[in-house]
């Protein structure tokens, strides 16, 4: 059974989202006897198929029309590989890369997909794979009809594969840029002003509240941790209303409704308010000084304390990695 | 110009979603339902470019579902919508069926724009749209945050994990909405009272010359358990510990 | 001195005949100006929306009473201005009836064909008690008018001038300045045998005199003055219905159809809307006639802006700018029907496609930012109601979909959940967990339905006032009940956003189950489920006895179920205030009860009670009613700054409240100034004492 990997790239380096895709490749070839292959696709990405060479074997669809990810092209690569070699998996990370290109290559290859996945197994020898739904207040297991079968999988339930010791075969698709669609032009890519994502799109936020005394104390802490996790920042409403925090920054009834993966909730008490804006996250993570807080009762993790302690304490823990 | 603008209908996602008994669906005794937000985002967009562009500028609204998707298309044409279509279905319909649904409507309605939420908050899937613009060659732009109009191009502000991308797209075109791109506007009791005079044309799949096929087959189902119960530990060490091992949140 | 001289002065004397039929034409050409002026005006007030009108003249008698006896009317607030006004209207008022008694005179002279010299009755102790009468209060007109000019010179910002007001106070002044001077110049002329009744006029002539004016010249000289004022008097006549005058008409209409009840909006009616397709007010010609009328009524003073939280937080609300706004806008109405008697140009197409709904200059964003906490309404001297004309504009927004944002979703989540939060019904009770609470559902034997409301339901910090309250009821053991599960919001937010529809769903569902369950009397901590069960329900179904808890819990104190140990402590230096929530206070009076309960709470705490300068009926606003509790576009604290303000200065150490919203508000604004005043709600403050003693014990 052959398995290709989509590989994402910002066309230096390899992400470390596609990395955990691999790792699941890896898993789905020993339990099927299957072989994994990656597909790399852009322009001038000789760094990237070495990087990828060490992971397995390479398949390069290169070209200036490939320069940069727009869907319809790389789908219809996609789609031209899978059927050249044979392929019965697409593998690919869940991010918005693979949400749109690799999406796409699946309508074209017969819409058997399952997004987001977190774990699998083998039974009856048919592949289950498990999924979140409902903003992750349950979890699916679902099997895939036909074939070829599209996966994203989702980087935090994976591990990021590590290196083989030998390089793998690299070989180039022939002739997979000659007839490539032009309805999409692309213009243009801003990077995030802030170098956080979005508070309502982020995978991780991070959120203050009363106990973040100014700007500065908010920053250090709240951005510190943030910036530790790749996450966004939130505040309460009272940090909003205190001048200390951006208006777009706050989470809650009236301001954004978010449920990210993970929400770490730091000195804040929990109004319903507030409540109302995150309740739906994944796990909740609270420190609190106060250990009647009522954010404890929504949470599933709790620290008492003081954040301006734990917090920086929790941020060499996490670099010490 | 015509603006097609495909909905679900989801569960209230202010409510606690229940795993019925058999295990493979959710419980629906006493859920109240809504339209999906993302789809009610699209609504809202297009009425924002019927706004601008003028009259001649058609909105309709399609929903592929079982009974109970008229009250929440009359929520579409209580905001302003033109007309609805309602595929009645009462089958379960994955990502790609409903895209074969919906490609045999556009051929039927020649809609220069199909504008739908990215995903709908029930299974999350984040498919449809794309599976559309495959299906149907189209060009397409998923996450839009902001959309402008260039003659007969249109130009769309997508998110993406790495930043703001902007692309042009030619029409027709399949662009999926992002939460920032605009606040809809509220459906007061009035409009959609008012809204009972407009028509929902009913139709079904075999007039469509469309059958479900699955392509996804739902096993099984599981609660995770919404009924938090805090752990609480003694320090930093074993929090990221357990958030990294247990929980597998962080890497 | 001659006994036997007439007490008594020719009218129209020393004015001839040609001057006296010139006189006749102008007054004619003057009064026609004035009453075509009044029919234009009546005309443009019947454009808008018939309503019911129910004239009470008690009303007119009531307040004209009111501020012009007891001085403590609805002039109130500011002694200097309302002073001014009372002497200008009292004088205005005399001189008027004088000058119609003297045309009464002089036309009856005319018809009876008696001789100018030998009055009808103008003569004799009459005539005495009549000229004093007039010089006297002429006096006191012009004393308003110099108060009015002086006040204006000092400078007020609140009042809005338009440079026509400038012109008329100065015509005013005039008007008396010329009166006394044909009179001084008269009595100089004419030396009349005792005209030492003109006292005033008298005194004026004795200094005219000093400076040399002989008998002819006083002759020629009040010919002069008396046209100048004859004529200055007349244009006055005609001017009213063109300029701020006219307050003086529609102010009056205005008192004897106002209906002066607050917390209390006109419900509309689905099959009204489905007929008309109109939704609240969207257009000047929708508000209703007597609407109109205020618009006309209202005179600029800028009270209600002065009492305005919304516009002290800077937000673009400021009561009286809308209702002129307004004004002009039916004005403009005026001016496009006389222009062009096509009046179906609404109908087009452009309108349509406007659909920021508001009408002339007022800005959504004023609209909704009214925290409809009824200042405006309280302290207008002529019933205007700033608050309905808001109201109706928000039904016509909402209607149109012109609503979007936090607010929205609030309204969304009210209509899917029964409650602004979107959580689930069956978690109502959660707040009551270990408390001996019973359902509805448990039990026929009660007296009393504890009625919980949304915040103390589910948020963490209103629950406490929840318990609370439990605590207190089972101390006394009174039998209540909840009902838990089966409550759904009041829909008091809803109708005030402007959501009609909704609140009647939402008052329908809650009627229905208050009626399944024999519910007769309600008790409630919150003051909009208080004015909704007030105010809203009966319009729709039953009326029930309400008690906010603060009434309830001292009617227990007062029968003795409710009783507190006896603590021996004198009073401290800690202070306690008290902050009275507007829907509790100014809209449902209730003002006492809460007083007597905080009394209680400092007599067993051994504190010292301080009243805020504003307070009671006048109190100041936290700035989250009228729905603006669930709008995002300005930060919550900022709105009850003020307020917040003026709570840290009384230097309490902590603050009572007696409503959940005015909790969330008045903590927020206190911990985001980093403050550490404690906020809590009275019947929190009643349970701690009850442990505080027992400590003491």
């Amino acid at each position: 059974m052959n398995i290709l990997v989509v590989v994402e790239h910002n066309g230096t380096v390899m992400s470390t989202a596609t990395r955990s895709a691999l790792t699941f490749a890896d898993q789905l070839a020993q339990e099927v006897e299957g072989e994994v292959k990656s597909l790399v696709m852009g322009a001038a990405i000789q760094g990237v198929v070495q990087e990828t060479s060490c992971y397995s074997p390479v398949l390069v669809a290169e070209g200036d029309e490939l320069k940069f990810p727009v869907a319809d092209r790389y789908a219809v690569v996609i789609e031209k590989c899978v059927r050249d070699y044979n392929i019965e998996f697409v593998v690919a990370a869940s991010t918005t890369f693979s949400k749109d290109v690799v999406a796409r290559a699946a309508g074209l290859l017969g819409g058997a997909m399952a997004s987001d996945v977190v774990g699998h197994n083998l039974q009856e020898g048919k592949l289950r794979f498990r999924r979140p739904m409902y903003a992750g207040s349950i979890i699916a297991t679902v099997e895939l009809e036909g074939s070829p079968q599209v996966v994203t999988v989702r980087a935090t339930s994976y591990p990021p594969a590590t290196p083989k010791e030998r390089t793998c075969e690299v070989s180039t698709i022939p002739g997979t840029t000659a007839t490539l669609p032009d309805h999409i032009e692309y213009l243009a890519l801003e990077s995030k002003q802030s170098h956080r994502p979005d508070v309502a799109e982020a995978r991780i936020v991070v959120s203050g509240g009363r106990a973040l005394k100014n700007t500065e104390d908010f920053e250090k802490i709240v951005g510190g941790l943030a910036d530790r996790l790749g996450a966004a920042t939130g505040s309460s409403r009272a940090l909003v209303d205190a001048g200390i925090t951006p208006n777009e920054m706050q989470v809650g009834q009236t301001g954004k409704i978010v449920a990210p993966d993970l929400y770490i909730a730091l000195g804040i008490s929990g109004a319903v308010q507030h409540l109302a804006g995150m309740k739906n996250s994944g796990i909740i993570v609270s420190i609190n000084s106060d250990p009647h807080a009522p954010i404890f009762e929504v949470s599933d993790y709790g620290i008492v304390g003081d954040v301006y302690t734990l917090v920086p304490e929790m941020m060499d823990r996490l670099n010490a990695r | 110009m015509k603006i097609l603008v495909p909905t679900k209908r989801v569960p209230d996602p202010d409510q606690r979603v229940r795993v019925s008994s058999r295990m493979n669906d959710v419980d629906s005794e006493g859920m109240s339902y809504i339209l999906n937000p993302f789809d009610t985002i699209a609504v809202e967009e297009a009425l924002r470019i019927r706004e601008k562009l003028g009259k001649d500028v058609e909105v309709v609204s399609i929903g592929v579902g079982g009974p109970g998707y008229e009250q929440d298309l009359r929520t579409a044409l209580a905001m302003g919508a033109d007309r609805a279509i309602w595929v009645e279905s009462d089958e379960r319909m994955d990502p790609w069926n409903v895209a074969c649904v919906l490609h045999a409507i556009v051929k039927r309605e020649k809609p220069s724009l199909v504008l739908m939420g990215k995903q709908a908050v029930d299974d999350d899937s984040n498919q449809c749209g794309q599976f559309l613009a495959a299906q149907l060659d189209w060009p397409q732009a998923t996450f839009a945050s902001k959309i402008e109009w260039d003659d007969q191009r249109c130009r769309v502000w997508r998110e993406t994990d790495s930043g703001i991308e902007t692309v042009m797209l030619s029409l027709p075109a399949v662009i999926t909405t992002d939460l920032r791109l605009n606040e809809p506007r509220y459906a007061s009791l009035t409009s959609i009272m008012r809204a009972k005079r407009k028509t929902i044309e009913r139709c079904e799949l075999h007039e469509l010359g469309v059958e479900n096929q699955p392509r996804v087959n739902l096993v099984h189902m599981e609660s995770v358990s919404t009924e938090r119960k805090c752990v609480m530990v003694d320090d930093v060490g074993e929090l990221v510990d357990r958030l990294r091992n247990e929980a597998k949140v962080i890497t | 001195m001659p006994v036997n001289v007439p007490l008594t002065r020719e009218v129209f004397g020393n004015i001839d005949s040609l001057s006296r039929g010139v006189f006749y034409v102008v007054t004619i050409l003057a009064m026609g100006c004035f009453f075509w002026g009044i029919r234009q005006r009546v005309q443009l007030w019947r454009k808008g929306r018939p309503s019911p009108v129910s004239i009470d003249w008690s009303q007119l008698r009531f307040h004209f009473g009111q501020w012009v006896w007891s001085g403590r009317g609805r002039l109130k607030d500011r002694l200097f201005a309302g002073w001014a006004h009372r002497f200008l209207f009292c004088g205005f008022l005399v001189l008027l009836i004088g000058t119609i008694l003297i045309a009464f005179e002089h036309y009856g002279a005319v018809l009876f064909s008696k001789d100018g010299s030998d009055p009808l009755f103008h003569k004799g102790l009459y005539y005495v008690v009549y000229e004093i009468a007039l010089d006297s209060f002429g006096l006191v007109f012009l004393l308003g008018t110099v108060m009015f000019a002086y006040r204006r010179c000092r400078g007020h910002d609140s009042v809005k001038y338009h440079w026509t007001d400038s012109v008329l106070l100065f015509g005013l002044i005039l008007l008396g300045g010329t009166g006394f001077f044909v009179e001084a110049v008269r009595i100089i002329h004419e030396r009349p045998a005792f005209p030492a009744v003109s006292y005033a006029g008298w005194c004026l002539s004795i200094v005219i005199e000093q400076l040399g004016i002989s008998s002819e010249m006083a002759g020629t000289l009040h010919f002069v003055s008396w046209w100048f004022h004859a004529l200055l008097a007349l244009a006055f006549l005609a001017m009213i219905p063109y300029t701020r005058m006219l307050h003086v008409i529609a102010g009056m209409i205005q008192l004897v159809v106002h209906k002066p009840s607050l917390g209390v909006m006109d419900p509309l009616l689905m099959e009204e809307v489905e007929r008309t397709g109109r939704v609240g007010v969207g257009h000047i010609d929708e508000f209703t006639q007597l609407q109109l009328v205020q618009l006309d009524a209202c005179v600029s003073c800028g009270r209600c802006q002065d009492a305005c939280p919304a516009y002290a937080f800077g937000t673009p609300l400021s009561p009286r700018n809308l209702v002129q706004d307004l004004r002009l806008e039916m004005d403009r109405l005026q001016e496009t029907n006389l222009s062009d008697t096509v009046s179906d140009e609404r109908s087009e197409p452009e309108h349509i496609a406007e659909t920021s709904g508001c009408i002339g200059s007022v800005s959504s964003e004023a609209i909704w930012s009214c925290t409809s906490c009824h200042a405006c309404v309280d302290v207008c001297p002529l019933g205007v109601d700033p608050l309905t004309l808001i109201s109706d504009m928000r039904r016509h927004l909402v209607g149109e979909g012109a609503l979007r944002g936090s607010a929205a979703m609030a309204l969304e989540r009210m209509h899917r959940s029964g409650n602004p939060w979107g959580l689930p019904s069956e978690d109502r009770l959660e707040w009551a967990r270990g408390l001996d609470v019973r359902q509805v559902t448990e039990t026929d034997d009660f007296d009393v339905l504890y009625w919980v409301g949304c915040a103390a339901a589910y948020d963490p910090r209103i629950q406490k006032i929840a318990r609370s309250v439990v605590q207190l009821l089972n101390r006394a053991q009174v039998r209540f009940v909840v009902l838990g599960p089966l409550e759904r919001c009041t829909g008091e937010s809803a109708r005030r956003i402007g959501e009609e529809f909704l609140f009647q769903e939402l008052a329908h569902t809650n009627l229905e189950t208050l009626h399944s369950h024999r519910i007769r009397t309600i008790l409630t901590h919150c003051p909009h489920c208080l004015n909704s069960f007030q105010n809203d329900y009966p319009q729709f179904g039953e009326r029930f006895v309400v008690k906010h808890h603060t009434e309830y819990l001292r009617e227990l104190m007062d029968e003795g179920k409710l009783t507190f140990p006896e603590s021996s402590l004198s009073t401290g230096s800690r202070t306690v205030t008290y902050h009275d929530p507007c829907y509790l206070a100014r809209v449902n009076g209730v003002v006492k009860a809460p007083r007597t309960l905080l009394d209680q709470v400092a007599s067993t705490t051994g504190q010292a009670v301080q009243e805020l300068p504003r307070h009671g009926a006048q109190t100041a606003c936290c700035g989250a009613g009228g729905g603006r509790m669930w709008f995002d576009d300005t930060s919550g604290t900022q709105r009850s700054d003020s307020r917040v303000d003026e709570l840290l200065a009384s230097g309490a150490d902590s603050v009572a409240v007696a409503c959940p919203f005015c909790m969330i508000m008045i903590r927020d604004g206190i911990n985001a100034k980093g403050e550490s005043v404690e906020v809590k709600d009275i019947a929190e403050l009643l349970v701690e004492s009850l442990t505080h003693t027992t400590a003491q014990d």
